[in-house]
C-alpha cells in the first residue's frame, strides 16, 4: 500500500493516534513533575525515613523497566482486587517512571549549586525557607532545564507502552501494529508515518528546551 | 546519583537546636508509622486476595524453578550483549561521521541520530517483527530482538561519544596536528582514546537502558527473562508472585549497573553523560 492509500483508510485513527500520544504525554510529564517535586522535598529532608521512603522509590522506578512495570500494574495488580482502565494502567506506569527520573534531575540540580551557596546564605542570616525560595530553588529550577526536556521526550517515547495492552483508541505504536496486522502488504509507510510523528516532535521539543536553556542557564 | 548527594542534603540544614531535634525526632516517629501502616495495608491486601498461599510460592523452592529463570536470564544476557556491542560500533562510526566536516555526511549522520534518539524501541522492534517480513526477510527471533535495541541504543551512544570527544581538551588536538599528525590520525591516534576513556562510566550506565529494551523479547518469542517468567506463571497459574519476583530480578540487575557506573565515574573523576544529561539538540 502507498502513502495516499494508508491515509485515505487509516488517516482518522493516525489523527486519534497523534492526539493519544501527545495528550498522554502532556498529562503523565505535568503529573511526573508533581510526583518529582513530592519525592525530591521528601528526600532532602531531615526525616530519615522519609528520606528513605523517597531514595527507595527513585532507585525502583529508575530501574525497572517500564514493559515490567506496566504487566505488574496491568495483569498482577487485578489479582490484588487493584483494577484500572487499560489507558490509566499505562499512565500510572508512565508517571511512576518519568517521576524517578524527575526527582533525580532535582536532585542533580540541586548539588550542583554547592554547599558554599547554602552556608553563605545562612551567614547573612537567610532562614531556611528564603534559602530554598531564593537561592535552592531558582537555581535548581534553571538547570533542570535542558534534563527535563529531554525527560519529556523519554516520556513521549514511553508512551508507546500503550501498544502492549488493549486501548482505545491506540496511541501511535499500538496503531502502526494495529494496521499492519490488518492489512496485508501495507508495508513500511504505517512506520514511516508514526516514526516522523515521534521524531519529528522529538527534535522540536529539544529545539525549544535548548533554548529555554541558553536564556535561563546560570554560568558557572 | 553524584557524590556529594549527603553532603549537600546535610548542608541545607544548621545544627539543630533542642526544639528542631524534638520535631524532627516527633517527625521520625509519625512518618516511620505512617510508612509501617502503608506496608501492613499492602501485605493485608496479599493476605486477603489469598496471594500469600503456598501454592503461589512453593515452587520458588523447586531448583527447576530458578534453572528456568535463569535460562531466560541467559537469553537476556545474550540479547543485551550482542545489542551493546553492536550499538557501540554504530554509535563510534554514527559520531566520527558527525564529527567528520563533510557536510553531507555529516547531515545524513544527524538525521539517522536523531531518528533513532527520537522513535520509541518498540516501535523499531515492530519494524523488525511486523514490516520486514513483508519483503521477505525474516529474521531469527533473536535478531528480532537484538537490531532494534543497538539501534536506538547506537544514536545515544553517538551523542555520548561526541561530549566524550568534546571533553578532551582542545590543545590536544593542536599539539597533534602541530606535530604533522593528519586529521584522521589525531582523531584515532590521540582523541578518541582519551574520549573512549572518558565516557566508560556513560556506557555502563547505558547497559540499563539496553537491559531494559530488551524485556519486549515476548513480542517476537524470544525466550528472555520476562518471556520464560510468562511461560512459568501458565504453569502455576501464580501471575503475582512471577511478575513481582521478576520485577525484583530486573530491578537488582539495573540498580548493579548503575552503582558500578556510579563507582566508576568517581573514581575516574569523569561524569556520567545520559539521555537525561546530553544536549537535545
Amino acid at each position: 500500500m502507498d502513502f495516499a492509500q494508508i491515509i485515505e483508510q487509516y488517516g482518522e485513527n493516525y489523527v486519534k493516534a497523534i492526539f493519544e500520544t501527545m495528550s498522554m504525554t502532556a498529562i503523565c510529564f505535568a503529573l511526573a513533575m508533581i510526583i518529582a517535586v513530592f519525592i525530591t522535598v521528601m528526600r532532602v529532608s531531615p526525616i530519615k525515613p522519609l528520606r528513605l521512603v523517597g531514595d527507595v522509590y527513585v532507585q525502583v522506578f529508575r530501574n525497572i523497566p517500564g514493559v515490567a512495570l506496566l504487566i505488574v500494574i496491568a495483569y498482577a495488580l487485578p489479582n490484588l482486587k487493584v483494577v484500572l482502565p487499560w489507558k490509566a494502567c499505562v499512565e500510572v506506569t508512565v508517571v511512576l517512571l518519568a517521576s524517578a527520573f524527575g526527582s533525580e534531575n532535582f536532585m542533580t540540580g540541586i548539588n550542583a549549586i554547592g554547599v558554599g551557596q547554602i552556608e553563605a546564605a545562612r551567614s547573612i542570616g537567610l532562614t531556611f525557607g528564603k534559602t530554598m525560595s531564593k537561592i535552592v530553588i531558582p537555581q535548581a529550577l534553571r538547570s533542570a532545564v535542558l534534563p527535563m526536556t529531554n525527560l519529556l521526550i523519554a516520556t513521549m517515547l514511553t508512551t508507546a507502552l500503550g501498544s502492549q495492552v488493549p486501548m482505545s483508541p491506540q496511541e501511535l505504536t499500538g496503531l502502526v501494529s494495529y494496521i499492519t496486522t490488518r492489512s496485508t502488504g501495507a508495508g513500511i509507510v504505517p512506520f514511516i508515518i508514526s516514526a516522523v510523528c515521534y521524531a519529528g516532535t522529538a527534535v522540536i521539543l529539544g529545539v525549544v528546551g535548548n533554548y529555554i536553556d541558553k536564556r535561563v542557564r546560570v554560568l558557572r | 546519583m553524584s557524590a556529594h548527594t549527603t553532603s549537600m542534603r546535610d548542608a541545607l540544614y544548621e545544627a539543630p537546636g533542642p526544639r528542631t531535634k524534638l520535631l524532627t525526632l516527633i517527625g521520625t516517629i509519625v512518618s516511620l508509622v505512617l510508612v509501617c501502616i502503608g506496608l501492613a495495608l499492602v501485605i493485608q491486601q496479599f493476605r486477603i486476595t489469598g496471594q500469600l498461599d503456598a501454592k503461589y510460592w512453593a515452587f520458588y523452592t523447586n531448583m527447576n524453578t530458578w534453572r528456568f529463570l535463569f535460562d531466560g536470564f541467559l537469553g537476556t544476557i545474550k540479547v543485551a550483549a550482542m545489542a551493546a556491542v553492536l550499538s557501540l560500533a554504530l554509535g563510534v562510526v554514527l559520531m566520527l561521521g558527525r564529527t567528520s566536516g563533510i557536510k553531507v555526511l555529516e547531515i545524513v549522520c544527524r538525521v539517522i541520530i536523531d531518528f533513532f534518539r527520537g522513535v520509541p524501541s518498540l516501535l523499531l522492534i515492530y519494524f523488525f517483527y511486523l514490516a520486514m517480513p513483508q519483503y521477505g526477510v525474516r529474521l531469527p527471533p533473536f535478531w528480532m530482538i537484538t537490531l532494534p535495541v543497538a539501534l536506538a541504543a547506537s544514536g545515544v551512544l553517538a551523542e555520548v561519544f561526541r561530549a566524550g570527544v568534546n571533553a578532551v581538551p582542545k590543545g590536544q588536538t593542536e599539539a597533534a596536528l602541530s606535530i604533522g599528525l593528519t586529521p584522521g590520525k589525531t582523531m584515532f591516534k590521540i582523541v578518541l582514546p582519551q574520549a573512549l576513556r572518558i565516557v566508560v562510566p556513560s556506557l555502563i550506565s547505558q547497559l540499563v537502558v539496553v537491559v531494559k529494551d530488551t524485556t519486549v523479547a515476548y513480542v517476537v518469542s524470544y525466550p528472555d527473562l520476562m518471556q520464560n517468567a510468562r511461560v512459568l506463571l501458565t504453569t502455576h497459574d501464580a501471575v503475582v508472585s512471577v511478575y513481582l519476583v521478576v520485577a525484583i530480578i530486573y530491578i537488582l540487575v539495573n540498580f548493579a549497573i548503575n552503582q558500578l557506573s556510579i563507582y566508576m565515574a568517581r573514581r575516574s573523576g569523569n561524569p556520567i553523560i545520559s539521555r537525561t544529561t546530553e544536549n537535545p539538540t
